[in-house]
């Protein structure tokens, strides 16, 4: 089998040129010089025409390993956006779970003052109770240290009463709130009874640090929806401003406003009377990782968890506000029933 | 003596190859950039002189189905044209069709560039929409 040549045509033209320039031997001088330019020509233009060949074959190589190691970049870097937003969203979930921490610790400290009072008292009771058994068995009691005794049980017997059922109660309603938040069911409720109860979970934080809480909202909304995410915004919204919107030692105010702007639709507006969010962060405070707070304890996840509870289980909007006078304010708009 | 089929799988750089002689049908489908073009286009052309002496009065199918070449690819690709016109002048019986996807003015440029330096073959530009 013969060599391939992708020259094959042309060098046979040439072998061809070349023999008739042999058999021409004896032509005139210009003839033959005429033929022997030409010869030289058409061979220069086929070596220079190999060369173009040679040159951009070379070029297209590079230029399809490029094209390969470019496919191949790609896909790295969209494996690793994949595992970014994999690492996100399980920071979004501690994130969630940290908040539920900080609920708990708020509903463990509001029952401990309760549970503390009653303790004491049924102990001082008992201490008493000793008291006067001794004093029974020596046949020694008198009518002054009867009427006291008397006067201490009944007492500390209304006090343990008291505050078991104020203990009582706190567990009950942190119990609906706790359940919302860790089964994320959907279900009936009164919005503006489970704008209280979420409050009262929070109640140490917002007493504590001095601030007040006022909720305006009109009775006998019933809800179809998921409580668990509303209680997650609202604690969201409340850690915020606690964190971000007032200065250590200055009480705040919190206003939460709820009014019916149509039929099935339900505004709650949330301010406070903190510093306010600066105009060039508004647009990013609902951004993954966005915080003012980095290394001080912000996650900058709070109000990225608030926006997508908001535009996802609860098919509703949110939007921010700095209003004039001061303070942040946040719109939050919900159908009153979710479609699913 | 009856001719074997003549068939080369695609590779990264050099399209798939498929020459049936008894059904008279050779088609080129893929890129085409190899290291060297004599690998892939050399045998092709041995197996198509030896069929085109064989091929009588059936007609011969061609097919070009490609969507990147180089240089050299390119030369060889008009040689084995030329080939076919050398053929088609002596009488065989040839239709070569030239597929370009729709939106790729390139290839189909290239078909009609190519088509330009033939003379007795049955030269086809045909658009087809790539297999998904």
């Amino acid at each position: 089998m013969a060599v391939f040549s992708l020259f094959d045509a042309e060098e046979k033209a040439l072998e061809q040129a070349r023999a008739l320039r042999r058999s021409l031997a004896d032509a005139p001088e210009a003839v033959r010089d005429g033929l022997d330019t030409l010869i030289g020509a058409y061979d220069s233009s086929v070596r220079e025409q190999r060369r173009l060949v040679k040159v951009s074959d070379r070029l297209q190589g590079q230029l399809a390993s490029l094209n390969q190691e470019l496919g191949k970049r790609k896909a790295e870097a969209e494996e690793a956006l994949a595992n970014l937003r994999a690492a996100q969203d399980s920071l979004i979930q501690s994130e969630k779970l940290a908040s539920l921490g900080a609920l708990v610790g708020g509903v463990a400290h509001e029952i401990n003052t309760p549970v503390g009072v009653a303790l004491s008292c049924a102990s001082h009771l008992a201490d008493a109770t000793d008291a006067m058994r001794k004093l029974f068995e020596a046949d020694d009691i008198g009518i002054d240290d009867f009427e006291r005794y008397m006067a201490t049980a009944r007492d500390t017997s209304a006090l343990i009463v008291g505050n078991c059922e104020r203990a009582a109660a706190l567990i009950r309603s942190f119990k609906q709130v706790a359940v919302d938040r860790t089964s994320s069911e959907r279900r009936s409720f009164e919005l503006g009874s489970y704008i209280r109860e979420t409050l009262a979970s929070l109640g140490p934080h917002i007493r504590q640090a001095g601030h007040r809480v006022t909720v305006d909202c009109p009775d006998g909304i019933v809800m179809d929806s998921y409580p668990g995410a509303l209680s997650q915004v609202l604690s969201n919204f409340v850690m915020n401003s606690l964190v971000h919107g007032f200065d250590p030692g200055t009480g705040g105010a919190i206003v939460i406003t709820v009014d019916r702007p149509t039929s099935g639709q339900v505004r709650m507006i949330y301010s406070d009377n903190g510093k306010g969010i600066a105009p060039g962060n508004r647009s990013r405070i609902f951004d993954p990782f966005f915080t003012t707070r980095r290394g001080a304890g912000g996650s900058g996840l709070g109000l990225h968890i608030v926006y997508n509870l908001v535009t996802g289980p609860l098919e509703g909007g949110v939007a921010v506000d700095s209003p004039p006078g001061g303070g942040a304010s946040f719109t939050v708009t919900l159908p009153q029933a979710v479609s699913q | 003596m009856a001719m074997e089929n003549f068939k080369i799988a695609a590779t990264e750089r050099s399209p798939e190859v498929n020459f049936d002689f008894d059904g008279c049908r050779l088609s080129l489908r893929g890129e085409s950039y190899p290291e060297d073009a004599s690998t892939v286009f050399g045998p092709l052309f041995s197996a198509l002189e030896r069929f085109l002496a064989t091929i009588g009065e059936r007609e011969f199918v061609v097919e070009f189905d490609l969507t990147y070449f180089n240089s050299s690819s390119a030369k060889a690709l008009m040689n084995m044209l030329k080939l076919l016109d050398h053929a088609a002048r002596d009488g065989a019986r040839i239709s070569v069709s030239w597929l370009f996807a729709p939106d790729d003015d390139t290839m189909k440029e290239f078909g009609e560039d190519f088509s330009e330096d033939l003379e007795h073959v049955a030269f086809n530009l045909v658009a087809v929409e790539p297999a998904a």
